[in-house]
């Protein structure tokens, strides 16, 4: 596709430009400088969602062939294209990929791509919380995974999925990338015409289908006049690559995923290696910024809190942090050392316990057997990775529609352009992964049988397959993040009796493992007409997680009596509480 | 937008007058997938896969080679006539799918629709054309056809017998013919009249008519009788129990799913799934050896 006017030719010339050279094709597109050019699916967006979409469809022969695929990215993909790094450091951008999405990686040919060596798998989850220590622990084989030894998913960078897409996009050769360009607008000339989409570099591209794999702020759901509802979550992720010692021959090796629930937000610790492992800390966003403003040694020292020590002493950090910042100078490296010490003190933690920080200033010399609660926890942080702090904001949000219709038709969304999701449950990489994979089904399956991929006919399986799929693990989420949100006395109280209660419970457990981003019995609904229903394990978790509604309710039924509680949902929770703190203040005067 | 079909085709037997008013009528809607015509937008894939499904069948039984009905060509060079397109969804379909596409209507109105929507999209101006005619004109001229296709036409004809005859006629030996109608049963008349048209509403009252619609084993029986002017061999030679042979000729329900809003192709031979919606598919026996 080169251009008459040669302003762009570094452009055209990048070795990620691929083309087909399709005789039928060729004949049946012109590509003269006056008419835009067309094709027959135009993906906006180089992220994971954008490049696993480009990849799935020009891995299917039938689809390469007969499709003309642009992929459209505002930033450079030669630098994603050519990254590399050494094996002991990582990107802080980490996703879990479950056994599912794997499963489809694998399938289109991108798993062989990426570089397995820098993924690791996750064999455990130990979530607990954070105020009343109640705690679910699970392995991959106790909850009857096909193949348990392969963990219930596995940690990876996001480049290094994105470098592996972009190596099998650039073998396959089926899909045009123009990638340093960003959509400058997008037009359509009348009613049942294809999207026009407009470039910064003057570039036009018409689509039969404009598929918006670009992000929360996606041009193409402006395009499509899709709404969405959605909040931010007050809340931001910490994220970063954290070094510490490797676990002992006594020990279970560094597979285990750590996940704390506190009043302020889940932290998670995310194994990638021996020795290194992945941070996303969410929290409230005063406290995220404070966080990454102090030294790395530091925040190291909070990462260790944030596991080990109790809430009031959180609390007290916390303000610590924040007050001596407002006073425009940062907490030093020894004030909180002795501010921990003192926390650990005055809870008469244990020295030789895994709930000391001691080690952090004095490491052992000889390794020794390790304390017996060591494995409760993550081991010790020892410091963070150069310049792999970052934070990103917490969003809930869902469009009404995934697919666009009248003057928007012809366009769809896959990814966060269609949801953003809180990264507790370490879904939002895989819930978009699952919308690729199952649009690229029905966009092939319109193909076979002679349908415009275009059409709200050969769309309409894709959103009734992913809508309240990926709403139902959205809601999950968003509920569990609000019930362990509240510190209210009752609520706590309620919440840790749910967890023990529902501990019993196998469905909860899978709900929990959504955490981990695992799914047991979910198989992929092959091409069959009726659109295969099949029972995923969110329709577990999520059923799963009513019943944890319903422990809590009965544990209010029980509690009524004194608290006089009213019936209800989540909602008459939180309203109780806010009435108990209502009644505890009038009682002050 | 109300068109009076025009004088030619009103000497074709076949063609009934207020039918052909009533589809100009609504011909604007024709690619409003969720209006007027969405049934027949989400019949569709289903159409076009029992399609591909029957050539991929019939080229094993024939060379024993096996071909894969999931890839595009299938209907790579064929010559196929689409009687009674209206805005052309099959015929755009069957074109994608490599076969050279003639589609007529008795309704200059639909033709007009279907050939503005394949204008908008560019590959497909090569291989399909629209004619305002009806298939009783073609039959004067000698092209025939390797397959036939009408769907959704039978129930909105005058005298169905001159209309599959001549639909017959079109096709060359070993060729094809694919029906897609309504069973004439107490169900069908529940669903495409009572609740489509009166209770829902979803499609215009008065689009059928029960007294048209025509029975399964009314098309086997009529395919058992019929001889081609070329050749004496009827087109289904045996029944077993009540289907025909599977190389000879097949019925195939349509189920509609409310929930997905989509169809199901039902199983051959499935009790009771050709009690409305059905598919049939005949073919022209070969030249005598
Ligand atoms: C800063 C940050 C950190 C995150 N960290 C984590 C984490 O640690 N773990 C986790 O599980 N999830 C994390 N997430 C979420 C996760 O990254 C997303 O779920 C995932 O990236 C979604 O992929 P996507 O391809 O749908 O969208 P994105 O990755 O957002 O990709 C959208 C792409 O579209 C392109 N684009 C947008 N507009 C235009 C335009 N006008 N023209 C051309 N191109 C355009 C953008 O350049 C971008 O490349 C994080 C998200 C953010 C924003
Ligand atoms: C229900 S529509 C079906 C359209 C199309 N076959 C489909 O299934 O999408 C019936 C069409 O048949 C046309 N028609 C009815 N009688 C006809 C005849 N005798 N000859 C040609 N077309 C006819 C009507 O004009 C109308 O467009």
């Amino acid at each position: 596709m080169w251009r008459a006017t040669g302003t762009r030719t570094s452009h055209c010339s990048s070795h990620l430009r691929v083309f087909t050279h399709h005789s039928r094709k060729r004949c049946r597109y012109s590509t003269s400088a006056s008419k835009p050019d067309e094709y027959d699916v135009v993906i906006v967006g180089g992220g994971p969602a954008g490049l696993a979409l480009a990849s799935a469809l020009g891995s299917k022969q039938a689809l390469r062939e007969t499709l003309r695929i642009a992929l459209v990215e505002a930033s450079d993909l030669s630098k994603v294209h050519d990254w590399s790094t050494s094996p002991n450091t990582f990107s802080n951008r980490v996703s879990s990929l479950t056994n599912v999405s794997q499963a489809f990686l694998r399938d289109i040919g991108a798993w062989n791509e990426v570089d397995r060596e820098r993924t690791a798998p996750i064999e455990e989850m130990q979530v607990w919380d954070g105020i009343s220590d109640a705690r679910i622990s699970f392995s991959a084989s106790e909850i009857g995974l096909e193949h348990s030894e392969k963990g219930m998913a596995r940690l990876t960078e996001n480049l290094n999925l994105q470098r592996g897409l972009l190596r099998l996009l650039h073998k396959i050769q089926g899909v045009h990338i123009v990638d340093k360009s960003k959509v400058h607008s997008i037009t359509s000339t009348g009613p049942g015409t294809w999207p026009l989409v407009h470039l910064d570099n003057n570039q036009t591209l018409k689509a039969r289908l404009l598929v918006g794999a670009d992000g929360l702020n996606s041009p193409v759901r402006t395009f499509a006049q899709i709404s969405s509802f959605g909040w931010a979550y007050d809340t931001q992720g910490v994220v970063a690559t954290m070094h510490h010692p490797p676990r002992s021959v006594f020990e279970n090796p560094n597979t285990t995923a750590y996940q704390r629930f506190l009043p302020t937000g889940p932290i998670a610790f995310l194994p990638l290696s021996p020795t290194m492992s992945s941070l996303v800390w969410s929290t409230k966003t005063p406290i995220a910024a404070a966080l990454k403003a102090c030294e790395p040694s530091v925040l190291a020292r909070m990462i260790n809190a944030a596991f080990r020590l109790p809430e009031v002493s959180l609390q007290y950090l916390y303000n610590r942090i924040l007050e001596s910042q407002s006073l425009g100078k940062l907490i030093t490296d020894s004030e909180m050392r002795d501010e921990i010490r003192w926390r650990e003190q005055s809870h008469a933690v244990d020295p030789n316990s895994a709930y000391s920080s001691s080690a952090f200033d004095a490491p052992p010399t000889t390794p020794g057997i390790p304390p017996s609660d060591s494995q409760m926890i993550p081991p010790l942080v020892t410091s963070l990775q150069n310049g792999s702090v970052a934070s990103f904001p917490l969003r809930f949000n869902h469009t009404e529609a995934y697919i666009g219709e009248g003057k928007g038709a012809r366009t769809v969304l896959v990814g966060d352009a269609a949801h953003t999701i809180h990264p507790m449950a370490g879904q939002g990489l895989n819930l978009g992964l699952g919308d690729v994979e199952c649009l690229a089904r029905c966009i092939e399956d319109a193909v076979v049988s002679g349908g415009d991929v275009g059409s709200y006919t050969a769309l309409l399986p894709y959103t009734q397959e992913r809508y309240f799929a990926n709403h139902k693990v959205m809601t999950a989420c968003d509920k569990l993040h609000k019930l362990y949100s509240f510190t209210a006395e009752p609520i706590v109280w309620a919440r840790s009796m749910g967890l023990e209660v529902v501990n019993e419970f196998d469905s909860v457990k899978a709900a929990l493992m959504m955490t981990a981003g695992s799914n047991p019995r979910m198989h992929r609904s092959s091409t069959n007409i009726n659109g295969g229903v099949s029972r995923t394990v969110f329709d577990v978790a999520a059923a799963g997680l009513q019943k944890v509604d319903a422990a809590n309710s009965a544990v209010r039924a029980i509690r009524s009596g004194i608290l006089g509680f009213a019936a209800g949902g989540l909602q008459a929770i939180a309203k109780a509480a806010s009435d108990a703190r209502e009644k505890d203040a009038n009682k002050m005067d | 937008m109300t068109m009076v079909p025009s004088r030619v085709l009103l000497g074709s037997s076949t063609v009934n007058a207020s039918e052909i008013a009533h589809f100009s009528r609504l011909s604007a809607q024709w690619w409003d997938e969720r209006g007027e015509f969405s049934f027949l937008h989400s019949m569709n894939p289903i159409r076009m896969q029992f399609i591909r499904q029957k050539f991929a069948e019939t080229t094993l039984d024939e060379s024993e080679t096996k071909i894969d009905s999931t890839k595009t060509g299938v209907l790579m060079g064929l010559d196929v006539l689409d009687v009674g397109c209206g805005g052309g969804l099959l015929s755009e379909s069957l074109a994608r799918l490599g076969a050279r596409v003639l589609g007529i209507d008795a309704s200059e109105s639909n033709i007009a629709i279907a050939k503005h929507h394949a204008s908008l999209d560019s590959t497909l101006n090569s291989n399909l054309s629209y004619k305002h005619t009806s298939a009783e004109v073609l039959l004067n001229r000698p092209k025939r056809f390797d397959v036939v296709c009408s769907m959704e036409v039978l129930e909105h004809v005058d005298n169905p017998t001159a209309f599959l005859s001549t639909c017959a006629e079109l096709i060359k030996p070993s060729g094809h013919l694919f029906l897609s109608t309504i069973s004439r049963t107490p169900l069908a008349y529940l669903l495409t009249i009572f609740l489509a048209e009166k209770a829902l509403r979803k499609v215009t009252e008065g689009t059928h008519t029960y007294s048209k619609y025509i029975k399964p084993s009314e098309l086997i029986e009529y395919f058992r009788e019929y001889r081609s002017l070329d050749n004496s061999r009827p087109w289904i030679s045996r029944i077993s129990g009540d289907l025909p042979t599977r190389t000879e000729a097949e019925v195939r329900g349509l189920v509609y799913n409310p929930l997905q809003s989509n169809w199901i192709l039902a199983p051959r031979g499935a009790w009771g799934a050709t009690d409305c919606n059905y598919l049939f598919w005949v073919r022209k026996p070969g030249p005598v050896q």
